[in-house]
């Protein structure tokens, strides 16, 4: 195996910037997700690891080889196309044998490996069919045995679950997961689902308007956002805009239009910066006001219910807290307070996370 | 391995890039020179002098143009051209308007087979058609000895403009039904039931609906007709017998029976200039009322 | 839409049109088999006579034979040519798409008769002066070139790039992937191209009749002497030859691509 290393990679189509400077790293073994919303430039960089588009500037390299100027099919990199791109006039044997004849094998040991991928992926007796007599998970794995077939250095996907229903999706997810365990191949995934990111990925990066926002182990990503905009990608939350006063211990005070709050925070945060204070929906409580009072690192707030809306399992209000501030709030299903209803609002002040406003 | 940063973009291989187009480059290179270089030489030709004893001589003249602009003999074939040119295209867009209207709304599996009889006969060679009319139209044929039959008097069809028009006509309603039935097909039938429920018969929704939203299509086939008649030489000539005179015709006589090169070629280039004009004025035309219908 | 009463009118009013489009075509048939030398009402039953004087005519199987080998070989030449211009100007044609396009399909625009009289001088400017074989061979080839563009185009824009990609990440080179890949999905194209080519060089009249000379006399060319002198049924069996090719070209067309991307498919 061998890590796939992405030095300062620009590419530039005309006047529009889709990848700007990107550096990243996916060692060996691992699983890193590129994530962001479509148009961010995730694709773009896969295609120019692939050897699609060739990068305006930078490197990428492979192990301890530069392929920046390889031909795609000198590169060693096994591809899941979005749509699959299974060869519609060969079988499934067909189009897993594809890149091992490329490759000069021998005839018997085409079969023999065709047949034992086809086993491993559970498409065992299904290599004589044509890709259009498929279900939709069928191809699915047949494009996945035909990338590892070759036993490539890295493997890419290209949104691989885009296409398939819900439930499969997530049955797929974890497939994927231990597939990529088992082979224990690098392994660079595109998605915009972030509920996939942070399955499957061992390291999440963010990548928004093609410049790269942060990256990190899923959980990182969630509760630790480095800028506004990735708090705002991954996941449901409130952002109140705030001005840091002071610290309390290890907390951050910050001064909100909603009062005072305290939170962890980026270690960069200083007195007197301008930051975003991120909460999130699960992580707030709702109360009548006037029940047990302030904890000691639970920060309350008192409020008004603007909008309760019935989901099912849980319950999503809009609760004005002042200051113009609507907070989202998931309560529980058969939660009982009423739109109009005064209430008390608390979240831990270790669920409160300020981040530095600016872009980074 | 070398860390330092690359700051140029990583060359294709040379071979790639020169390689992909030498795929665009035979067929250019024969259009080129089998093509275009042919049609500039007969623009060259046009402005020579015309010789008895050679070809033509290398002086340049403006001469041939001004002779054939002078001479009302030009014009009158010109406007017979034209005037074949204008009924052809009226007559097939008459008939193929239904066709095309019929096939566009017909369900899929019969629309294959309705193409099937609509593109045959384009793939017959327009001699073989011209011979089928012959057949049916000469003062013996098929028709006449009907009318014989039944007491009536025969009637010429044939060496005159109504044969002409006839064959002309049956050759190119293929092109105007293909023309107008692809944007028929564009046009959501639910817009002539809405239409319909506002109030409209079947006549007005189709008039003040379908009609104006298929006009691209009409123009579309109208103007290939119309390019299509004036330019062509076998129909005229064999349905035509020596009454009907046209530009094609005229061209190739003056070429290879008068063997006046720079004139034959000043006319052809006439020919492409009036074509253009002639198309000029209707798509202006049309444009005109394209907005304001 | 149309309720049933209207859709009498319709129909009847096409079936009309169809039959004035396949009259001539059934007659030449009709002729063929026919066993006098007329036409006529009621017919004098049927005959083969008229194929085994077609095929006892010298002049006939010479030029049917020349007609062939004429189409066989600027079939080769333009679906080689079209083929690979058009699959440079789906994938590469740039900036310059729009001009080369018009330019590939201009032969389809301009009087075949004209694009005849100014080959048949520039070969005399050129000194060939008749170059029999070889001048039809070109001019027929640039009239071929735009079926086979125009209709492998058609199949090309909707040819999935992504299945090439996937060959080169298999570590196909750019040859194997056109050989194993592209190729064989755009086959149909290409072979329908080829047909029509065929067809319609089989077909040519105005090229054929400015640049043929003794001896280099395509069938149609041969045809329209005859026909300037006689009627006889002799010329209904070459015209009952190339109605069946035409049949046959129509089915396999309609199989390999369908007939309605000729206008719609194209985009």
């Amino acid at each position: 195996m061998a890590s796939l290393r992405l030095q300062g990679l620009t590419k530039r189509f005309g006047d529009v910037v889709a990848v700007h400077e990107l550096t990243l790293e996916v060692p060996s073994g691992e699983l890193v997700a590129l994530l962001g919303p479509s148009g961010c430039g995730k694709t773009t960089t896969l295609r120019m690891v692939a050897g699609f588009d060739v990068p305006t500037r930078g490197r990428i390299v492979l192990g301890d080889r530069d392929i920046t100027a390889d031909p795609p099919e000198r590169r060693d990199c096994g591809m899941v196309f979005q749509h699959y791109a299974l060869f519609p006039h060969l079988t499934v044997e067909q189009n897993v044998a594809f890149g091992l004849e490329m490759r000069g094998l021998r005839r018997p040991d085409v079969e023999r490996r065709v047949g034992e991928i086809l086993e491993r992926v559970g498409l065992g007796g299904l290599g004589r069919r044509y890709p259009r007599q498929l279900s939709g998970g069928q191809q699915q794995r047949t494009a996945l045995a035909r990338a590892l077939v070759i036993s490539p250095r890295v493997l890419l996907l290209d949104e691989p679950l885009a296409n398939l229903d819900a439930k499969l999706r997530e049955e797929m997810r974890f497939y994927i997961r231990s597939l990529q365990r088992e082979f224990h191949i690098t392994t660079l995934y595109v998605t915009h689902d972030q509920a996939e990111a942070l399955v499957l990925a061992d390291r999440v990066a963010v990548l928004m308007n093609g410049r790269l926002q942060q990256v990190g182990a899923p959980e990182e990503i969630y509760h630790r956002p480095r800028t506004p905009a990735v708090a705002a990608f991954i996941g449901l939350t409130n952002l109140l805009p705030g001005r840091v006063t002071g610290r309390s211990g290890e907390r951050l005070v910050l001064e909100t239009p909603a009062g005072t709050v305290r939170a962890a925070g980026a270690p960069d945060l200083r007195e007197g910066m301008e930051a975003m204070l991120s909460v999130r929906p699960e992580h707030i409580e709702l109360d009548r006001p006037g029940e047990p009072a302030s904890r000691d690192g639970v920060n309350r707030l008192r409020g008004v219910v603007q909008e309760r809306t019935f989901l099912g399992s849980l319950i999503d209000f809009r609760v004005d807290v002042g200051g113009g501030v609507l907070l989202r709030v998931q309560g529980r299903g058969g939660a009982p307070q009423r739109v109009g209803e005064q209430v008390s609002v608390s979240f831990d002040t270790t669920a409160a996370w300020a981040l530095p406003r600016r872009e980074g | 391995m070398s860390v330092a940063e690359a700051t140029v973009a990583p060359a294709r291989p040379a071979g790639r890039v020169s390689g992909r187009h030498l795929l665009i480059l035979p067929a250019l290179a024969v259009l080129v020179v089998f093509f275009v270089a042919p049609y500039l030489n007969l623009l060259l030709i046009s402005v020579m002098t015309p010789s008895p004893r050679a070809a033509y001589l290398r002086v340049l003249t403006l001469d041939n143009y001004a002779r054939l602009v002078r001479d009302p003999f030009t014009w009158s074939v010109v406007w017979h051209t034209m005037w074949l040119g204008m009924a052809t295209t009226a007559l097939s867009l008459v008939l193929a308007y239904p066709l095309a209207y019929h096939l566009a709304r017909s369900p899929r599996g019969a629309r294959g087979a309705l193409m099937v009889l609509v593109i045959s006969p384009l793939l017959v060679g327009v001699l073989i058609r011209t011979y089928g009319w012959m057949i049916l139209l000469q003062d013996t044929g098929l028709i006449n000895q009907l009318l014989r039959a039944l007491g009536l008097r025969t009637v010429p069809l044939m060496y005159n403009n109504l044969g002409v028009l006839i064959g002309l006509t049956h050759v190119f309603i293929p092109f105007m039904v293909l023309s107008i039935a692809g944007t028929i097909q564009g046009v959501d039938p639910e817009l002539e039931l809405a239409a319909r429920s506002l109030g409209a018969g079947a006549w007005r929704a189709f008039w003040r609906v379908t009609f104006p939203l298929s006009l691209p299509g009409v123009i579309a086939g109208t103007v290939l007709v119309f390019v299509l008649t004036v330019s062509s030489y076998v129909i005229p000539s064999l349905l035509g017998g020596f009454t009907v005179l046209t530009i094609p015709i005229l061209v190739v006589r003056t070429i290879t029976e008068l063997f006046n090169w720079p004139g034959g070629s000043a006319l052809a280039i006439l020919f492409f200039a009036i074509t253009l004009g002639a198309l000029w004025v209707y798509l202006r035309l049309a444009g005109r009322t394209g907005r304001t219908t | 839409m149309l309720r049933r009463g209207e859709r009498v009118w319709l129909n009847a009013a096409v079936a009309l049109v169809y039959a004035f489009l396949l009259a001539p075509i059934v007659i030449v048939v009709l002729a063929a088999l026919n066993a006098g030398a007329y036409l006529r009402f009621p017919p004098e039953g049927l005959s083969l006579r008229w194929f085994v004087a077609f095929a006892q005519s010298r002049s006939f199987t010479r030029s049917l034979a020349f007609s062939l080998k004429l189409a066989a070989t600027a079939t080769v030449l333009s679906t080689v040519l079209g083929t690979m211009a058009s699959l440079w100007l789906v994938r590469f044609g740039g900036r310059l798409r729009t001009t080369l396009r018009i330019l590939l399909t201009a032969p389809l625009a301009v009087p075949g008769i004209l694009t005849g009289i100014a080959l048949l001088i520039f070969f005399y400017a050129l000194g060939w002066g008749k170059t029999g074989f070889g001048g039809l061979v070109i001019g027929h080839t640039l009239i071929c070139i735009p079926y086979v563009f125009l209709i492998t185009s058609a199949v090309l824009v909707r040819f999935d790039q992504s299945l090439e990609e996937a060959a080169r990440n298999l570590g196909a080179s750019p040859f194997a992937t056109f050989r194993r890949v592209t190729l064989p999905l755009i086959k149909g194209g290409v072979i329908s191209g080829a047909i029509f080519a065929f067809v319609t060089s089989y077909d040519e009249f105005n090229i054929s009749l400015l640049l043929s000379g003794v001896g280099n006399t395509p069938l149609p060319i041969q045809l329209f002497d005859y026909l300037r002198f006689s009627f006889d049924p002799t010329a209904a069996v070459a015209g009952t030859i190339s109605i069946a090719m035409a049949v046959v070209v129509v089915l396999l067309t309609q199989r390999l691509v369908g007939l309605e991307s000729l206008y719609m498919g194209g985009g």
